[in-house]
């Protein structure tokens, strides 16, 4: 453990450590600009140089990386550290003159202005963006080039490096602001610091989430990407972050299952004449929905790409709703955001705002209440279809501006409107993966994708497989009062049954005669409920009768009669029959 | 091949069938004589043995430098010593047929001496190479550097040997601390004692890197002794390996070098072709393998932990030096590093002694110090002193005095970053007539500065510093303030640009100096350098910068008035600056002869033929076409 002084001063310090952090320790403040604890010392702005005594030998030397040793005297504030920190501020000023680090460094210093200029430069050229993309997030895409007054930070050759990961760290360590972020790996981007996706690889997945903790998305995540990085596991004072840990299967044994795994959204640059991903100002409902979000990186001010607010917004619904080219089926859910965005525009930027709608379907409690305000708010209802998006002026007034083509079916004419923001309604879709999720489930799919209910009107939750209910948008689209009413049938549907603690099945189930079997398992492949499985051991089938419907279709396939349906065994079938003939035989005779 | 004996088996192997009176002629190779010619003279030369039916009795061989670059291309015919310097390829017939065949003298190709114009048969006659004591330099110009059998002729490899047979690795660190043999590469660190604190460092494995990076304008010592005699270096860093117990090395040269890199690069494919180098050496049990690391020409690469960057693949940057390179250096292992001279050295301390080398210079600096010595001097080249030497030794014995009969004004010594300018302000190397009033000024140095002896101590105690061996001469038609410019210019451009004093003091500085030159100079400018210079050493990061500010403080310190005469009087005393210069025609002296009117080429003199002729300050461009070419001494330049 070193001891030494600074500004007369005695300080011990653990072994390694340098005379900046001794200096921490002690309270003293030494400027630094190319500094960052995180990053392993670099002495290249030497505004912390200070003077050492160890001995009779005095130095000048940087505190930042030279260690803390025995003995050693050190003067932070002596006149030639003054005299050298004032020089050096002074040159850096002459390179970038209004930088405000480096203008509030020179204020402490009363330097009112350099002799050496007034530089128009930005970068100070600390390396900090450079060392914290090799050192700490280890994708070493941008570092120093050319020597000299041309050094400079770039990429290899000033091109877009394959090696940038996008983290974006770079732009947050750079003390200047000069650093930005651009089109990053191709996410869109609508404003230059909003980029729309997931942005941070640490984050808590969405508020009132429960647990209410962050996670490492590790698709995002800089160390998953480089095995660098770990930032956040230095700088955890709990040491809670854990790099290790593995997502976990589990398997839990349940008595029953409420699928609720709601929707898609389509995909509007599918559509090219929206143009979405093409025009910046072109944008999804969900995108609008952020942007207008108290929590978005613009504070919830409606901005366009450029940051300025719009002056003109149309809102289009029906994107793929309605549409036999895609979805056939109403959305339900967009005419009333729409209106809810259409007065947030209203009210926040005062733009005008054009409502493009096939009919307005606003059934609902206060729904229609809602629509008549909006049209009190001065939104132009435009009664047709969007058909195209276009940034090719035709006429004065729509230079610069997006235009929206649309039949306006109440005038009965064709109509352009030149705006600067175009917010899309696209169709809400079954899950791309809702097939697979209905196979699992034994569940049936109705000819859009959404999951099949029991019954439409008596059995809304239930699904064809007992035990197994459905609530939400992935029956079909609803908006959330509905969804939140099935969640909550659905829960009181399960509840009930935990509380009984056991099912009553039917009793007509389907049985396999174990000695008859063949074992050629055509009874498993036919059944509809995954009732039937196969016995390795015995090499025959067996009917699970708890999930068997008895709908008998094993029975009707089984080459070797083995499988027989409960009460409706082919000997009771014939009995049935021959008991009706005789019947019948009786009353006519027919000839032998 | 195995140990001493196995080496000196095959040297007397060579010896018998070599015949020690058979005529060989030594043509010159290195780089300043090819640039000259001397690869067609080689070839001329065998052409003409050809034509006298002399090939295969008389050999041709190509060497590295003997020095004397100012008069290349240069042979020297054997075993008589005949010197015949600044050849043609047309003289090769002659050569051949007078002096080969019929052993005659060829008495105008002999050189002379330009200042008492005695010609000498043999080099050692000549002034140039009299007072000169080559001893790193000895094979250079002698041997073939491409064949290692030239090498082990003259006992090459036989210190290497002796090392590792016969020493341990301690008794060599020993031997080297007590030869003082001390680092060439500028800052003179004594070498037995790194040696010593890498062999003593923890951390396996351990590197051997030679610094053949040599880029200081005007100095070529590490390039020709690469070029020329690429084994003995190979030697040093087998012994210095084996002392350190590094079994690991690199080279690292420029690129800009390519004869270096070839020579090198063949001297080590032989010497691995003869169990010299890689695994086992000699059958000794030691393994030493050495890579060239060829650089790209920035200067900053050759301070040490900048050139370590730049052989991991890194941006060639310093770093700091906190912690010692010995104990962390190229990829954080231990790594001793020394530059070409400095290996050059080694074979020689090992195969003599430590007290025969110690016997040569002065108390605290040992053995010889490689020197080019170059700019307005009569004799340039390579040379080769004992330290102690005097600068007026170096520069008017052995230099041959300043060039064309003009007044010695300063010499500079140790490189641009490394360099400061030791001045004869006081007119000690002429008559005091001769001086002008604006050199008298105080008397800063010493009387007698020009009989400084060049040792590591005296050059630092004078304010310069012995750096790599860069000498530089200037005369009287200096201008000093251009000559900071210049350095600076230099230095901005090779500065790295991570620290800030370095990166934007230099620049501002040389911004300052360029006002000056311009005649925009302002009072208080030379304030602002000498407070800029305070920064810049102070706080630079590593020695490029912390030397930055040398070639401007010592010119303020010894030509305080020129620059004074720059600012206040917009004049430039040495006629350099071209802003603050007027060339006129002096009337009585011009006799009309219209020479320099057909040589101007911006047409800005007029006048009849016969009468005197006038400059327009108009339409001048201060080239000074007219100056050159008038007879009469009529154009005035001011």
């Amino acid at each position: 453990m070193p001891t030494l002084t600074i500004d007369g001063q005695t300080v011990e310090v653990e072994e390694g450590k340098t005379i900046l952090e001794a200096a921490e320790q002690l309270g003293i403040e030494i400027p630094t600009l190319c500094h960052h604890p995180l990053l392993e010392a670099y002495g290249a702005c030497r505004i912390c140089t200070v003077e050492m005594q160890r001995g009779k030998r005095v130095r000048m030397v940087t505190a930042c990386n030279h260690p803390a040793q025995e003995g050693i005297e050190v003067q932070t504030r002596s006149p030639r550290v003054l005299r050298h920190r004032r020089m050096i501020v002074e040159l850096e000023l002459g390179r970038c003159a209004d930088l405000p680090v480096l203008r509030k460094l020179a204020d402490d210093l009363g330097i009112d202005r350099s002799r050496f200029g007034t530089g128009e430069h930005e970068c100070i050229l600390c390396g900090l963006c450079v060392r914290t993309c090799w050192e700490l997030v280890g994708a070493r895409a941008i570092s120093f080039a050319n020597r000299g007054t041309d050094r400079e930070v770039t990429t290899p050759y000033h091109e877009f490096s394959d090696a940038c990961i996008g983290c974006g760290a770079c732009v947050a360590i750079c003390p200047t602001g000069v650093l930005k972020m651009e089109d990053i790996k191709g996410r869109k981007v609508i404003h230059s610091e909003l980029t729309l996706g997931p942005q941070r690889a640490i984050r808590i997945p969405f508020m009132q989430a429960v647990p209410n903790a962050p996670f490492i998305d590790p698709d995002e995540c800089a160390h998953f990407t480089t095995g660098e990085c770990k930032v956040c596991a230095k700088v955890c004072p709990r040491d809670a972050v854990d790099h290790q840990m593995e997502d976990q299967f589990e398997e839990i044994e349940v008595g029953t299952i409420l699928v609720a795994t709601g929707h898609d959204v389509i995909d509007c640059s599918e559509m090219l004449r929206y143009g979405y991903g093409l025009y910046d100002n072109v944008i999804t409902g969900l995108e609008f929905e952020k942007l207008s979000h108290a929590t978005s990186p613009t504070g919830g001010k409606i901005l366009m790409s450029n940051g300025e607010p719009p002056k003109s917004v149309a809102i289009l619904h029906c994107i793929g709703s309605r549409d036999e080219n895609y979805k056939e089926y109403c959305s339900r859910v967009c005419c009333m955001y729409s209106l809810k965005f259409a007065h947030l525009v209203r009210e926040k930027t005062g733009a005008e705002v054009y409502e493009l709608y096939i009919d307005m379907r606003s059934a609902g409690k206060g729904y229609e209440e809602f629509y008549k305000r909006n049209l009190e708010e001065d939104v132009v209802f435009i009664r047709g279809k969007g058909s195209e998006i276009t940034t090719w002026p035709e006429a004065p007034g729509e230079e610069g501006k997006l235009v929206v083509k649309c039949e306006d079916t109440l005038l009965g004419t064709v109509r352009r409107l030149p705006v600067d923001m175009v917010i899309l309604s696209p169709a809400l879709q079954a899950r791309a993966d809702a097939a697979k999720v209905a196979q699992t489930f034994g569940l049936g799919c109705s000819r859009d994708g959404f999951f099949l209910e029991q019954h439409p009107k008596l059995g809304p939750v239930q699904t064809a497989s007992d035990g197994i209910f459905i609530a939400g948008t992935c029956q079909g689209p609803k908006d959330i009062p509905d969804s939140v009413a099935q969640g909550a049938a659905a829960a009181a549907n399960i509840l009930s049954l935990v509380d009984r603690g056991s099912v009553v099945i039917e009793p007509i189930t389907s049985v396999v005669e174990e000695t008859t079997c063949g074992g050629c398992r055509l009874c498993i492949s036919v059944c509809p409920y995954d009732a039937a499985r196969f016995d390795e051991e015995k090499k025959v089938s067996v009917v699970d009768e708890a999930v068997c419907k008895g709908c008998g279709t094993c029975v009707a396939v089984c080459p070797s009669g083995a499988a027989q349906q409960r009460f409706f065994a082919d000997t009771e079938i014939m009995a049935e029959i021959d008991g009706l003939l005789a019947e019948i035989g009786d009353r006519h005779q027919f000839p032998a | 091949m195995k140990g001493i004996e196995g080496l000196k088996a095959w040297q007397a192997a060579i010896q018998e069938q070599r015949d020690p009176d058979a005529t060989w002629i030594a043509v010159c190779a290195g780089t300043g004589c090819l640039s000259q010619g001397a690869a067609d003279l080689a070839a001329a030369l065998r052409e003409a043995l050809i034509r006298h039916s002399l090939e295969g009795k008389v050999e041709v061989k190509e060497t590295g430098c003997r020095g004397f670059c100012e008069q290349g291309p240069l042979i020297v015919i054997h075993p008589e010593g005949i010197f015949y310097p600044q050849l043609k390829a047309a003289d090769a017939e002659r050569i051949v047929s007078e002096t080969i065949l019929r052993k005659q003298v060829i008495e105008d190709l002999l050189y002379q001496d330009p200042v008492t114009g005695r010609r000498h048969i043999h080099e050692g006659d000549i002034p140039f190479y009299q007072k000169q004591m080559r001893l790193v330099c000895r094979l250079n110009g002698v041997i073939d550097p491409t064949h290692i059998g030239d090498y082990i002729v003259h006992g090459g490899y036989q210190a290497a040997a002796k090392a590792l047979f016969e020493m341990e690795p301690v008794q060599i660190v020993e031997e080297i601390k007590r030869s003082g043999l001390r680092g060439r590469g500028g800052g003179g660190f004594p070498a037995g004692v790194k040696w010593e604190s890498c062999r003593n460092a923890h951390g396996e494995p351990k590197y051997v890197i030679c610094n053949a990076d040599a880029g200081d304008p005007g100095a070529f010592m590490d390039r020709s002794l690469l070029e020329g005699n690429p084994h003995s270096i190979i030697e040093g860093m087998i012994i210095g390996a084996y002392a350190i117990g590094s079994h690991e090395g690199y080279v690292y040269v420029r690129n800009e070098y390519p004869l270096a890199v070839r020579n090198l690069q063949t001297a080590i494919e032989r010497a691995e072709a003869h169990n010299l180098l890689g695994d086992n050496i000699l059958e000794s049990g030691f393994d030493f393998h050495l890579k060239i690391n060829r650089g790209g020409g920035a200067f900053v690469c050759g301070e040490s932990t900048a050139l370590m960057a730049s052989i991991e693949g890194r941006v060639g940057e310093p770093r700091a030096k906190y912690v010692h390179t010995v104990e962390s250096g190229l990829w954080n292992k231990p790594t001793n590093l020394n530059n070409v001279e400095t290996w050059a050295n080694v074979p020689l301390v090992i195969e003599h002694g430590a007290d025969w080398f110690s016997a040569i210079g002065t108390e605290t600096s040992k053995g010889t110090k490689v020197f080019s010595l170059v700019g307005h001097v009569n004799n340039t080249g390579l040379v080769e002193v004992p330290m102690g030497i005097t600068l007026r030794e170096v520069m008017f014995d052995i230099g041959g005095g300043v060039r064309g009969g003009r007044h010695f004004k300063a010499v500079q010594t140790g490189g641009p970053s490394g360099g400061t300018i030791i001045v004869d302000t006081t007119g000690a190397a002429r008559p005091a007539e001769d001086r002008d009033e604006h050199e008298r000024g105080p008397a800063l140095v010493p009387e007698s500065l020009i009989d400084l002896p060049v040792d590591f101590e005296s050059l630092t105690e004078a304010g310069s510093m012995m750096g790599s061996g860069g000498m530089i001469v200037m005369d009287e038609t200096t201008c000093m303030v251009d000559v900071a410019r210049y350095f600076l210019n230099f230095l901005t451009e090779e500065s790295c640009g991570k620290c800030t004093p370095c990166r934007e003091g230099i620049r501002n500085m040389l911004a300052i100096l360029e006002r000056i030159c311009d005649g925009r100079g302002q009072e208080g400018d030379i304030d602002l350098l000498q407070e800029m210079s305070d920064t810049v050493a102070d706080t630079s990061l590593c020695a490029l910068g912390g030397t930055a500010p040398n070639p401007v403080l010592s010119t303020i310190r010894y030509f305080r008035p020129e620059y004074e005469a720059h600012i206040r009087d917009r004049r430039c005393p040495a006629g350099v600056c071209t802003a603050l210069i007027e060339y006129s025609i002096n009337a009585t002296k011009c006799t009309g002869c219209h020479a320099c009117f057909k040589a101007c080429p911006t047409d800005a003199i007029s006048g009849e033929v016969k009468a005197a002729h006038v400059i327009s300050t108009a339409k001048c461009v201060k080239c000074g076409s007219c100056l050159d070419v008038c007879k009469f001494d009529a154009v005035v330049k001011q």
